[in-house]
């Protein structure tokens, strides 16, 4: 649209003249919503339901231009009588427009691999953060949710894992940059569209911070034309999807007994079956009605000079665990404008703001308590609320309880205090009444404001300037209590802190366009300068021994607190500087023989002294074989590109001052017995003036094709290599402080993505079909010199060793363990898994017990016995939309999944014994013959039989999952018109409604910093809801 | 108009020169408590924080897993076992417990690392000061001693855990990182003497600190202390004498570095007591730093305190822990009938049975009887802020005057030299308590430290150096558990060479 607004130069004409007509498809069904243009003129307007239109036109004008997203441009002569217009479909997308870094390409002449989702692809589905925009719709993305708490962040990968440090990609919002930790201030309705560069060729404009891939966001833009005033809302309820299998109380008093006497241990539980089925601790934190709201008011128009878009967002949602505790709110502002001032200078405005405010239950992935995992290992024997008088003497008085008050319901009866499990696995009906009333929050305002002058033609120039204003923080209040006799309190607290940031960008480019017959050139070139944290601080303070006990009442702080009862702190924020230059030409001969080339020179303040400038090149080449003159007219192929790149990008996401020794504090030591507790510094590490960016070098191969005049096929394949991933040079400990951080390791990344569209209207339903499928390998090359894998990995609780482990020849975070050979049916079985000398290789184990493959055949099992037993990422990702519209009604399905990838179910806490099973635990070996899988109960657990991660933990991670499926229906436009509205579509919308997998956890969508590890995952609600349309 | 033109196209042209012209754009400098290697430790404040930072590592509960030194010597000996949660609690103190510790699995990473975090430390120092503009050339003289003591002390951990480690007493340069070759056992112990012989004759070294702002500071008497201790681990029974009887002075009264046996035994270990006149070198922890789990790595606080309370506790006095070196019924068995018997083991079993609704969990290698002299006690745990688990404020005591004196009456027994004296010494150690005296004989000195200095972290050295781990220790493999292994970490691409057995 903006293109003919620039084209729209013309002198307005004293005498006009009207046109009308109506605008259809191929069969004859008006096409809504197609714009109008006065060719060579600035007048326009858009076609209603129906695809009517009726303009006013200068007299002098000739003809007319007819566009719609999907179907080729069309030029109209005006005639004086209505006008049949039919616009064909564009069946290859290629005449689409692309936004690549500082421009836009015609996507017929793109060379590189970009993904592009727009708008229409996501219309009125529940989508929360800019992540669920992508998930399924844009090949070579990988993302998984890091849990489903509202609000929550998804890890989100272009092309896999491109570091082992860090691979979150670049943001870039209406061209300046966003960091990734404030992304959520955008509202998903006002992206017009998002493009995710995902080669080196298409990337390497962005140099130094490009290397896991740009993701490309533009917001919505005004249209000249009649004022447009929208409302687009939904109400809805979520609900769990699943509910784990626990043991009741019963069963579970019967399995301890069991798994008591095993390890010589007396009977536990007297008379299980008295215990009925007890308390079922997940019932109590699940909601299943809770809310989910999102409205949107949008506003939008303008004129020849000036266009504007304007919205205002409101969402809310409530949690489906611990709703009281998981909450978010968003309200959102925006407002884009562009203003013409003359032909050759423009000017203008893209503002967003937000506010947040977020409720957390604290612990979304982890083993360490919180209502989820607490639900899990809690025994069923325990009640969830104490109402004998009796007991509550007994045992809930403060005697009983450290002298701290129990927490206890609105009757004030308290929570029930398991004394079976302990820990930080507490009763979470009072966990979740200690946090009520904690919250975060955060107000972001992100905006931009240019300036374009174009003082010859086909040269532009323009100035950039945008911020980043944010400010967050949190209050939280800790009462004195008493969970349990590991979990308590005894001063009470309230904290709040206060942060701010503030980041800067400052871009300037110049660009020429010029045509010699079929030559088509375009040369860039710019500088920008980036102030990451600038004047960005953080601060925080601690009340302590309040007279108040609950958040409410702590909130307003009206009261006294003596002065060495308040604790505060705060820092700056250290500032991260880029500096750069960059060019980039482009040239085509007809459309056919494509080239473009970029260099682009970065320095940033994160690189050592000896190498603060990096360059990236790329360059990448097209050939659009169906132009040839020898390319025969068919039905078969109609479109064929060939393209391939190569190029070079970094990741400057490498932390600040690791390339010098800083002197850093924490090394501190008392004195005296009036407790002079002493400040010492001392050097964090050796300095390494030499550091450097990581670099990414990607080739890419891929064609793009229309076919069979309704499919359209995008294919690429990929070898991305990662060298110099920054690594702390390990030193000897006896060097007596931290080494140096070198660039070191390296890594691959290979793979190909398909992407293909069909789209036809057969007897009025109009079909649309959109899937896309990626696979990856990934593959950890080079450690450091002798270094076959990294030391550490991920940790559950009192398991003998790491379960992951990063290892030359393997994916990244592979999954490190044993393997089982099945269980020991009897003591024959024990006593003839003998070593080559006829040693008994599990001298300690007993029949039920697993039986270890002896890798290294040295006839005893220990670490060395341990090989990779998993892949936490998956091989295959993919995704498919189907849409179809008949008459007034809608139907669209967006489906999603994973496979090939495995998950660490660790839901049971280790090192308490008691804690309660799965019923999976059900089916565990009793006797010669019960299982071959799940080994005998026992508390000591000789055999490591569940202390050693081993392939017992793992379980498949493939998933197929119906994202959204939505029906909508719009009324006659006859009907509405009456009542002035332009349109009126209502929807009812099921979401996550089947997930298809054999994953006996919550949720196999496990992404965040616990990547594929179930440590009680708080899983993604199954929502209805219901919408509104309304465009007036 | 085209002039116009022409003056915003100049402007727009002028605009990328001012992104590149500013040269220091990139420059960015730490900010706050922050600052630079190169120009830090140039006045007495910035050296005085490199000093606490030497002492830092002394009191070391966690790195990459708990490893306070002490909980994990209880481990080691007969007097208590590993406990936690299940076998497998801490994988890394079991393997100690019961000596199955290999290469792959042990405390040695921790235990070796922060020795020498506190060598480097000292070398640092060692080295920076001299480039201090405004320090006396006392307090640099006493810092100077203080790091040799200090670093005296690492090295004695060292020799003794691993008997065969790097000397290293100057900042490594870079290009010599990987090419260091261990020391003779007997290198070390030479530099051991020096150093702490070098603090001893240094007249800026206070013989004593006042108790309240600088108690936990080296002093000649720890120096000395700890020279007599290495002496009798060498065998130098004369040398090691001499040295204790300066620190000892006359059996029973006030030595002339001002220590004394206190006269209630059950008041050495209170919180409430530090610094006390028994107490020669005291490694300090506090609540102030108000720690929770963000402070892993660096706790300021006792966490073996915590660690080695009973779990999940519901009962009088003591604090909920995480039921580690649960004492042995070897060690109750020795000590049921001895007048320390109640300052030295909680039974915890009596005092549940006695409460209403009493009850603890019984974790791995329960016996009901725990450390007390560590124990988490309620009046104890801090309510200053942070993790009351994390920051119990109750001080190792390294060396104390009764060790001493029992440790020079055993050089005197066996270099046969003024048995009179070794008498008395031990006769006080045991009058304290209330018991009579008897014969000494070596046996009679070794039985003695069982019970005077129980789960003080001296038992399994003593074990070691007396030969009688083997007999004393299940799992032990004599000529290879003396020592841990050399960290696998030290091993690759170094020059050090693995211990004998491992």
């Amino acid at each position: 649209m903006l293109c003919f607004a620039f084209f729209a130069m013309a002198t307005i004409m004293a005498q006009n003249q009207n046109v009308t007509g109506k605008v259809t498809d191929e069969k004859g069904a008006g096409i809504p919503k197609a714009s109008i243009i006065v060719k060579g003129g600035k007048t326009g307007t858009s076609t209603d339901e129906n695809g009517m239109f009726n303009l006013s036109v200068p007299g002098a004008a000739k003809s007319i231009l007819i566009s719609s997203q999907g179907y080729i441009v069309k030029e109209v002569a005006i005639t004086g009588v209505p006008l049949n217009i039919t616009l064909t479909t564009s069946v290859s997308s290629m005449e689409e427009v692309v936004v690549v870094g500082y421009g836009t390409q015609k996507k017929s002449v793109v060379t590189g691999a970009i993904s592009s989702v727009k708008a229409s692809d996501i219309d009125n589905q529940p989508i929360v953060r800019i992540e669920q925009f992508l998930q399924g719709r844009a090949s070579g993305v990988t993302i998984a949710a890091s849990s489903g708490q509202p609000g929550a962040s998804s890890t989100l990968r272009i092309r896999g894992t491109t570091s082992i440090n860090n691979s979150d990609p670049l943001y870039v919002v209406d061209g300046i940059p966003v960091d990734i930790g404030g992304i959520d201030y955008l509202n998903p309705n006002d992206i017009e569209s998002i493009e995710v560069l995902k080669d080196a060729a298409s990337a390497a404009i962005y140099g130094a911070r490009a290397a896991s891939g740009v993701i490309l966001v533009t917001t919505k833009k005004g249209k000249a034309g009649k004022t447009m005033l929208s409302y687009n809302g939904y109400y809805g309820t979520q609900a769990p999807s699943k509910k784990l299998d626990l043991l009741n109380a019963t069963e579970y008093a019967t399995l301890q007994n069991e798994a008591s006497l095993a390890s010589g241990g007396g009977i536990k539980f007297a008379n299980p079956s008295a215990l009925g089925k007890g308390t079922d601790w997940q019932a109590l934190i699940f909601n299943n009605s809770a809310k989910i709201q999102d409205h949107e008011i949008s506003i939008s128009g303008g004129n020849d000079k000036s266009t504007f878009y304007t919205s205002f967002g409101l969402f809310s949602q409530e949690g489906i665990v611990a709703s009281d505790i998981s909450d978010y709110k968003r309200f959102n502002f925006r407002f884009n404008g562009i203003h013409k001032i003359n032909k050759w200078f423009s000017l203008g405005t893209n503002i967003g703001y937000s506010h947040i405010k977020s409720l957390g239950i604290g612990n979304t992935n982890s083993e360490y308590g919180g209502p989820l995992s607490s639900a899990i290992n809690l025994d069923p024997i325990t009640q969830s609320i104490i109402t004998d008088p009796s007991i509550i003497a007994s045992s809930y008085g403060l005697g009983s309880t450290g002298g701290l008050p129990a927490v206890t319901d609105g009757m004030g009866n308290p929570y029930g205090i398991s004394k079976i499990v302990g820990q930080e696995m507490a009763n979470p009906l009072a966990y979740i009444k200690n946090r009520i009333g904690n919250y975060g929050w955060s107000d972001n305002l992100v905006g931009n404001a240019f300036v374009e002058i174009e003082p010859v033609k086909g040269l532009k120039i323009r100035s950039n300037l945008g911020a980043k204003i944010a400010f967050w923080g949190n209050e939280s209040f800790s009462p004195t209590f008493y969970l349990n006799a590991s979990t308590s309190n005894d001063v009470n607290s309230f904290y709040t802190e206060n942060d701010r940031g503030l980041n800067y960008t400052w871009e300037n480019t110049a660009s020429y366009t010029r045509n010699i017959a079929a030559h088509h050139f375009t040369a860039l070139v710019g500088t920008g300068a980036y102030l990451d944290n600038y004047l960005s601080r953080r601060s925080g303070v601690t009340y302590r021994k309040l007279s108040v006990n609950t958040f409410e009442e702590a909130k307003s702080m009206n009261f006294a607190v003596l002065p060495a009862n308040v604790l505060g702190w705060g820092g700056d924020y250290t500032q991260h500087k880029v500096s750069s230059v960059y060019g980039r030409l482009t040239y085509d001969y007809a459309e056919k023989y494509l080239f473009t080339g970029i260099m682009r020179r970065d320095g940033s303040s994160r690189f050592g002294s000896n190498n603060k400038y990096g360059y990236f090149p790329s360059g990448s080449v097209g050939w659009v074989a169906s132009k040839e003159n020898f390319w025969p007219e068919n039905k078969v192929v109609s479109f064929f590109k060939l393209r391939g790149s190569y190029g070079v990008t970094g990741n400057d996401n490498i932390g600040d001052f690791q390339y010098v020794s800083t002197i850093t504090g924490g090394k501190n030591y008392t004195f005296g017995a009036t407790d002079l507790y002493t400040i010492g510094n001392s050097p964090s590490g050796l300095a390494n003036p030499d550091l450097k960016w990581e670099q990414t070098s990607q080739t890419d191969i891929g064609f793009e094709a229309s076919m069979f005049k309704n499919w359209t096929v995008s294919f690429d394949w990929y070898q991305k290599k990662t060298t110099g991933m920054l690594r702390v040079v390990d030193v000897p400990l006896y060097v007596g402080v931290g080494g140096y951080t070198g660039n070191v390791c390296s890594m691959d990344n290979t793979g190909f993505e398909l992407e293909l569209g069909f789209h036809k209207t057969i007897s009025n339903v109009k079909l649309e079909l959109k899937g896309n499928v990626s696979h990856l390998k990934n593959n950890v090359s080079f450690l450091g010199k002798g270094i076959e894998f990294l030391g550490g990995g991920a940790s559950l609780q009192s398991t003998q060793y790491p379960l992951s482990r990063i290892a030359i020849g393997h994916p990244i975070g592979a999954f490190y363990g044993f393997e089982r050979l099945g269980i020991f049916q009897n003591q024959g079985e024990v006593d003839s898994y003998v070593s080559k000398a006829g040693a008994k290789i599990q001298p300690v184990a007993k029949p039920g017990d697993i039986k270890w493959a002896d890798l290294n055949a040295d006839g005893t099992i220990n670490a060395d016995d341990r090989t990779f037993i998993g892949d936490p990422t998956p091989d295959w990702s993919y995704g498919f939309t189907a849409s179809a519209a008949l008459k007034g009604f809608d139907l669209v399905v967006f489906g999603q999944g994973v496979a090939g990838n495995d998950i660490f179910n660790g839901l049971r806490r280790l090192d308490i014994a008691n804690a309660n099973w799965t019923t999976k635990a059900l089916n565990r070996w009793t006797g010669a013959g019960t299982s071959n899988d799940f080994p005998r109960l026992t508390n000591d657990d000789p055999n490591h039989n569940y202390s050693n991660p081993s392939t017992f933990y793992l379980e498949k991670g493939d998933y197929f999952r119906i994202k959204v499926l939505q029906l909508g229906y719009t009324l006659p436009f006859a009907l509405t018109n009456k009542v002035l509205v332009q349109k009126v579509r209502v929807y009812v919308s099921g979401n996550n409604l089947l997930t298809l997998t054999n994953y006996s956890g919550y949720d196999p969508e496990i992404g965040g910093s616990s990547y594929g590890i179930d440590r009680g995952y708080y899983p993604q609600a199954r929502s209805f809801t219901a919408g509104l349309n309304l465009t007036f | 108009m085209k002039k116009s033109i022409k003056y915003i196209a100049l402007c727009f042209a002028a605009l990328p020169l001012l992104n590149s012209c500013k040269k220091d754009f990139l420059d960015v400098n730490p900010t706050g408590e922050t600052s630079l290697e190169s120009n830090y430790y140039k006045n007495a404040a910035e050296i005085f924080k490199g000093v606490v930072a030497a002492y830092d590592p002394l009191g070391s509960e966690t790195g990459g897993t708990y490893s306070s030194k002490l909980g994990l010597l209880n481990t080691a000996s007969d007097d208590c076992g590993v406990g936690g949660g299940s076998a497998t609690d801490q994988a890394s103190w079991a393997v100690w417990d019961n000596f199955t510790i290999s290469v792959g699995q042990g405390p040695q990473g921790d235990l070796w690392g922060r020795n020498y975090t506190g060598i480097y430390r000292a070398n640092l120092i060692l080295n920076k000061v001299d480039g201090v503009t405004d320090l006396s050339s006392a307090m640099k003289g006493r810092y100077i001693a203080e790091m040799k003591v200090l670093r005296a002390y690492y090295y004695f951990d060292l020799v003794r855990l691993f008997k065969n480690v790097p000397l290293i007493t100057a900042p490594i340069p870079t290009a010599d990182i990987f090419n260091l070759a261990q020391a003779k056992p007997e290198a070390i112990y030479a530099q051991i003497e020096k150093d702490l012989q070098e603090a001893i004759a240094e007249a800026n070294l206070p013989a004593t600190v006042p108790a309240s702002t600088e108690g936990g500071r080296m002093t000649k008497g720890t120096a000395k202390a700890l020279l007599g201790k290495v002496f009798l681990y060498e065998k130098k029974w004369a040398e090691a004498a001499g040295q204790l009887a300066d620190v000892n002075g006359t059996p029973g009264g006030t030595s002339a570095y001002g220590y004394k046996l206190l006269s209630n035994f059950g008041d050495i270990f209170k919180p409430t007591n530090k610094f006390n006149s028994e107490s020669i070198f005291e490694i300090v922890h506090t609540a102030q730093a108000r720690q929770d789990w963000g402070g892993w790595g660096a706790f300021e606080g006792n966490v073996m305190v915590q660690m080695v309370g009973p779990r999940n506790y519901g009962g009088p006095t003591y604090v909920t822990g995480w039921g580690f070196c649960p004492i042995t019924m070897d060690l109750v068995n020795v000590i049921k009938n001895d007048p320390r018997y109640p300052y030295t083991i909680a039974n915890v079993d009596s005092i549940v049975a006695a409460t209403a609704g009493g009850a603890y969990e019984k974790g791995y290698q329960n016996t009901g009887y725990f450390i007390e002299k560590y124990a988490p006690k309620l009046q104890y745990r801090s309510s200053l802020g942070g993790l009351g688990d994390l920051n119990y404020p109750y001080d190792y005591i390294e060396i104390r005057l009764a060790d001493t004196y029992l440790m020079e009456a055993e050089a005197l027994t066996q270099s046969n030299a003024n048995a009179g004296r070794a008498k008395q010494l031990m006769d006080a150690v045991r009058a304290r308590v209330g018991l009579p005296g008897v014969p000494v004989t070596l046996q009679s000195i070794y039985n003695e430290r069982r019970l005077e200095l129980a789960t003080e972290g001296h038992r399994f050295f003593d074990l070691i150096r007396t030969n009688t781990a083997a007999a004393a220790l299940t799992g032990f493999t004599a000529g290879k558990n003396e020592v841990l292994p050399i960290p696998l970490s030290e091993i690759n691409n170094t020059k050090l060479v693995q211990n004998a057995g491992y």
